[in-house]
């Protein structure tokens, strides 16, 4: 009893459509399943083709043509069909052959897929060259050198893998998201370069993705694979659907492939790229990445990471590593001071004495953490701790432009290992003793502590740095603050010669030019991507990048001086500006007479509280001075950067949030400024335009309908005018009600007329006058024909009388 | 639900492309941008043109159909503009008139653009009867799917599907051997059952059984033989339209189509009663031959089947004879084995009865 055989059910799979009433289910022929499928297959040929194809033509890279639209349309066609194939053994079978035969095609012609992929890279990477005005680019060598095949391999292997993966999506769901996703990245590359692809790829991609639409929206696309004729759907099986239609399949596309063609030829020809871009005043979006994406041509991944941590702050000497710097925008210090200069206050943190290996580091006795010895005179010297003997002598004789302040650093998120102080500290020394030297851990402000410094600015330097280097007295000065590592010794000397440093400048004319050569030639970003790993960093900066941030500047500087005999150093610590400063809250508790005695050029001010956070790290050089000693040199450029959102995503945000922004004029730039209305509203007068075109075609062609409709009904035969007449005034009746057609006869028609505008004729004899004048041969009298047309003239008045607003419009526009 | 759906994608289509293309200030972008814009415009217009074009035409079978077997209906669109479309939805009835069993449906199908499209319905019957097809209305959708436009259509056909039965031909023989002597005795005069009341002139339509030949060739003109039914000396047949929930007609009308088929097989002419809720009284037909027998089936088919077994031996107990013997084709489940019956499905009987039985 195990073995019986089931009872078939009588109507397996029919469709029921009555009681006792089936739709039988006939398969589906295999013709209509080819058909399909090879229909199909042209909807993911023409993806991949206008996706690959388009790529390459925008890197205007020539290919043998043939070659790849063969094995397209062959691979689009093979899994279309093995897709479609009902028997899972026969598709897996299928898929695993491919496979093999894939594997054994990508060995035999590996150098060939390499060579074409290589010169697809060659020819990117040279466009980009161009595009992000690198100074150099690598170039892969390819084994084989015709082009013309190897890239034609290359894309035949790439277009296979998009084939099988668009004819799943499309196949199982016609999916646009996948489509898009699969296709649409790769163009994005010559997007981002502003290279158009040839508009032929364009058509045939663009009609790829309309069919895609249609074929989503009529939700018909996946008919073909379900083995019968027809498929029942809803709750009750009563939705019928007949299988995709391969005439119609074709027809669409063809209308398709026309509408794209048209549109793109058309649009070319009126509104070519060139004044297209000419529109747009500002780039926000490659303005803000280029560097990122530059750096990735140029060094690739290992150019875009961090090796630590980048959210601004002091990096304590390390250079190089960091891709872009992220400040946070966190509060790491507050300063409590009266402000006495509109220059910017500087906070000194980590003294740099010896570069090598990408590193600035102190000349203290590492072994020694204290500060003890030798330490204590390093400590000593780094602070200042003459110069500011000479301020305070200066104050206390009660020089001009001498004055003395008190300042409180309040350390809220900085790095505990410095001290942070202003130019010029005095220190006491004496207290200083033993204690830990900075850099050592724990050795600075500990976190929320304050550090309260008197200190006495530098307000006047004239005649001061006035000599040429080679007169400055070096008695007071470590050596180390002179020395050019060996590998940095070439780049740094042509760079003074670039520059135009010569031995005959004086300290302040060689301070000047660099910081001009600097701000002219080499531009500031937050962005300069990560120094290579076998690179130095300075001469990877002066030669390779040459772009960077304070800390690539101040290195770059200390080096320069140095080679032009200035004793020079590498400082980080904070320093923030007279307008952040005048931004800040007053401190009304305290006095301004605590905070500063003595001169001010800007005259008495009021106690303040600065927050200074991590954006407002900055490294910069102290350069000896002959005449008084170390003082700071600003060489880094102008930074517009660091005002703005460095952050796409929510510069954007911004601006979805305050279209006003985008107004350059009020200081509020972002990134998306320019996308105010009233920067693109040529868009919309296109956009304007083309309704309005459109909507003129449409009253012309309503125009034309009319024009020939009175034509026809006032022709010179009145027989046939008056004919045409009627059926005019039949059609007016239809265009109200539908229900007009079961009308059949005249004598029907005539009736609903009497009876649906009140009308009062003698309906028999019209109806005869009317089926005489159609139909007989007899000649028609014109007093005959007279009264039909005046009885439609007065059917016409009631059919306009009685219509309601909507059939009004409808009879306007008929 | 599926318009909305359609027009929120292609908003989101739109919208992601002039996202992308302020991103990237992307000429590809902005043509995307027109073509998306200007498509649903020509995608609509294609549409309203097919649906002012458009014409629908249904074709069913001219002669009937056998019930169980496969036959189609065919649904011919007929566009004549250059515009496919790839969604039209046929709103339309199925209907077994004879039993009043009605069901709708849609159909989808595809239009081609300067082309009929032609969509084969394979329909089978369980039920004998008079299958009904109409079209009420035809939604075409446009290409992208956000814009309908209705035509109400009033298109029908219909088909007649008869009923199949067995062949009753050992079965008929007991009956009459039994019950019906007259008829026998007319079989045995020559397998006529009528008499000649007259001879008058031939007129289109006569049978030519009836043409006197001899008389025709003397008057050099055909002539014809009049006769009169001789039903009373004659097989009566009642036939019991009543159904019920278990389709039991189904049954007595293939027992019916079975014994009349074995009848007009053996040149045994009988006369056939029916009750015909068209008319509210009895029908009879006299049934010599095939065509007449296909004719009377044909004229139940157009009748309608009723709820209440017996109907028709009632009314033809009050209306033609109380006292007729008569052969019964209908529901009898309490009806004993015997010589003078024949036993089809579900209880279904053709029986003999009357007076003389």
């Amino acid at each position: 009893m195990f073995f019986q055989k089931k009872k078939e059910k009588p109507h397996k799979g029919d469709i029921l459509l009555a009681k006792g009433i089936y739709l039988k289910q006939p398969a589906m022929k295999n013709g209509s399943v080819l058909k399909n499928c090879f229909l199909r297959s042209i909807i993911v040929f023409s993806l991949t083709f206008g996706t690959i194809g388009g790529f390459l033509s925008a890197f205007h890279i020539s290919y043998n043509f043939l070659l790849v639209v063969f094995f397209y349309i062959l691979f689009a066609l093979y899994f279309s069909f093995l897709y479609s194939t009902a028997k899972l053994l026969l598709r897996d079978v299928g898929y695993i052959v491919f496979f093999a035969l894939f594997v054994g095609a990508i060995f035999v012609f590996r150098v060939y897929a390499n060579s074409g992929f290589y010169t697809v890279v060659n020819q990117v990477l040279q466009q980009a060259k161009i595009f992000f005005n690198l100074s150099g680019v690598r170039e892969y060598e390819t084994q084989i050198n015709n082009a013309y095949l190897t890239v034609a391999i290359v894309a035949v292997f790439i277009g296979m893998v998009l084939i099988i993966i668009l004819n799943i999506w499309l196949s199982s769901a016609m999916s646009l998201f996948w489509t898009v996703l699969l296709t649409f990245p790769l163009q994005l590359i010559p997007i981002y370069m502003k290279l158009t692809p040839d508009p032929f790829y364009m058509i045939i991609l663009m009609a790829g993705y309309v069919a895609v639409v249609v074929f989503k929206a009529n939700g018909h696309y996946i008919a073909f694979a379900w083995g019968t004729t027809f498929q029942a759907k809803g709750l009750k099986k009563n939705k019928v659907t007949y299988s995709q239609d391969a005439r119609v399949f074709s027809q669409v596309l063809i209308s398709l492939a026309v509408f794209a063609f048209a549109l793109v030829i058309l649009f070319e020809a009126i509104f070519p790229s060139r004044f297209f871009e000419s529109r747009f005043k500002n780039d926000p979006l490659r303005e803000a990445t280029s560097d990122t994406i530059g750096n990735f041509v140029l060094l690739g991944f290992s150019g875009m990471m961090n090796k630590y941590s980048a959210t601004g702050g002091l990096s304590a000497g390390r250079l190089g590593g960091v891709s872009s710097v992220r400040p946070d925008y966190q509060t790491d210090l507050v300063v409590t001071y009266a402000p006495y200069s509109t220059e910017p206050v500087y906070l000194k943190g980590y003294t740099g004495g010896i570069y090598g290996d990408n590193q600035w580091e102190t000349i203290y006795d590492e072994e020694n953490n204290d500060l003890t010895g030798e330490n204590e005179e390093i400590f000593e010297e780094e602070t200042l701790h003459r110069e500011c003997g000479i301020l305070m002598y200066s104050f206390l004789a009660g020089e001009e432009h001498s004055g003395i302040g008190n300042i409180d650093v309040q350390n809220v998120g900085a790095n505990t290992n410095f001290l942070y102080y202003p130019y010029y500290t005095e220190f006491p020394m004496g207290k200083m003793e033993g204690r830990k030297r900075p850099g050592v851990m724990g050795a600075g402000i500990r976190t929320g502590r304050k550090a309260f410094y008197m200190f006495l600015p530098q307000l006047s330097w004239d005649g001061i740095g006035d000599v040429i280097p080679s007169e400055i007295d070096l008695s007071m000065v470590d050596p180390v603050y002179l020395d050019v590592p060996e590998k940095n010794k070439e780049v740094i000397h042509n760079e003074c010669e670039k520059i135009g440093l010569t031995s005959d400048m004086t300290e302040n004319e060689i301070v000047d030019a660099v910081r001009d050569y600097f701000n002219e030639n080499i531009p500031y970003t937050l962005r300069p991507g990560a120094t290579p790993e076998d690179a130095d960093f300075i001469n990877y900066f002066l030669t390779g990048n040459r772009k960077g941030y304070c800390a690539h500047f101040a290195s770059a500087a200390t080096l320069l001086f140095r080679e032009m005999g200035i004793p020079a150093r590498y400082v980080e610590g904070y320093a923030f500006s007279y307008e952040a400063a005048l931004a800040s809250e007053q401190n009304e508790s305290e006095e301004y007479d605590y905070y500063y005695d003595g001169f001010s050029p800007i005259g008495a001010s009021t106690v303040l509280d600065v927050e200074v956070t991590d954006a407002m790290a900055h490294a910069w050089v102290e350069v000896y001075m002959e005449g008084f000693g170390w003082k700071v040199v600003e060489v880094t450029p102008g930074n517009n950067e660091e005002e703005e959102e460095d952050d796409f995503w929510s510069a954007f945000t911004n601006f979805l949030s305050n279209p006003e922004s985008g107004d350059a004029a009020d200081g509020g730039a972002n990134m998306l400024g320019d996308l105010s209305l009233s920067q693109y509203s040529w868009l919309v007068y296109v956009v304007l335009g083309i309704i309005l075109l459109l909507i003129l075609i449409y009253m012309i062609g309503i125009a034309i309908r009319k024009f020939r409709r009175y034509r026809i009904c006032h022709q010179k035969n009145a027989r046939e005018a008056v004919i045409a007449y009627y059926a005019d005034t039949c059609n007016m009746i239809r265009t109200c009600d539908k229900t007009f057609d079961h009308c059949r006869s005249h004598m029907e028609q005539l009736d609903y007329m009497e009876r649906q505008y009140t009308l009062v004729f003698e309906k028999e004899n019209l109806c005869k006058e009317i089926e005489r004048i159609s139909f007989s041969m007899e000649n028609a009298e014109n007093a005959e024909i007279e009264k039909i047309r005046s009885f439609i003239d007065e059917v016409r008045k009631k059919i306009r009388k009685t219509a309601k607003f909507g059939q009004r419009v409808k009879l306007w526009k008929r | 639900m599926k318009k909305i759906r359609n027009w929120i994608r292609y908003i989101v289509i739109i919208v992601f492309n002039l996202f992308f293309m302020f991103l990237f200030q992307s000429y590809i972008n902005l043509i995307l941008l027109i073509g998306l814009l200007l498509f649903p415009v020509y995608s609509i217009y294609a549409v309203k043109k097919v649906a002012e074009k458009l014409s629908v035409e249904i074709k069913a079978p001219m002669e009937a159909m056998e019930k169980k077997s496969e036959f189609y209906i065919r649904f011919l669109l007929h566009n004549p503009t250059f515009f496919p479309l790839v969604n039209a939805t046929i709103v339309m009835d199925a209907e077994n008139a004879f039993y009043l069993e009605k069901g709708s449906h849609t159909l989808n199908v595809p239009i081609r653009a300067k082309k009929d499209t032609e969509v084969s319905y394979p329909i089978v019957m369980d039920y004998c009867g008079r299958l009904i097809v109409s079209v009420k209305e035809i939604v075409l959708v446009d290409l992208l799917g956000i814009y309908e436009v209705t035509i109400p259509l009033s298109e029908t056909r219909e088909c007649l599907v008869f009923p199949t039965g067995q062949s009753r031909n050992r079965e008929v023989g007991q009956i009459y051997i039994h019950g019906v002597s007259e008829a026998m005795e007319s079989k045995e005069k020559g397998y006529d059952f009528s008499e000649v009341s007259g001879i008058r002139e031939y007129v289109p339509g006569d049978k030519l059984q009836n043409i006197h030949w001899k008389l025709s060739v003397k008057k050099d003109e055909l002539m014809v033989k009049e006769r009169i039914s001789v039903s009373a000396m004659q097989l009566i047949v009642l036939v019991e339209l009543a159904n019920d929930e278990e389709m039991r007609l189904e049954s007595v009308l293939e027992l019916a189509e079975g014994v009349t088929k074995s009848l007009v097989a053996q040149n045994l002419p009988f006369t056939i009663y029916y009750y015909s809720s068209n008319i509210g009284g009895l029908k009879e037909c006299y049934i010599g031959n095939e065509v007449e027998r296909e004719q009377w089936i044909e004229m139940v088919l157009y009748d309608l089947s009723y709820k209440d077994f017996g109907r028709v031996e009632q009314v033809f107990s009050e209306q033609v004879s109380a006292e007729s013997t008569y052969l019964y084709i209908g529901y009898d489940p309490g009806i004993r084995e015997s010589e003078n019956v024949i036993y089809g499905a579900q209880q279904t009987v053709a029986v003999l009865r009357g007076n003389t039985i």
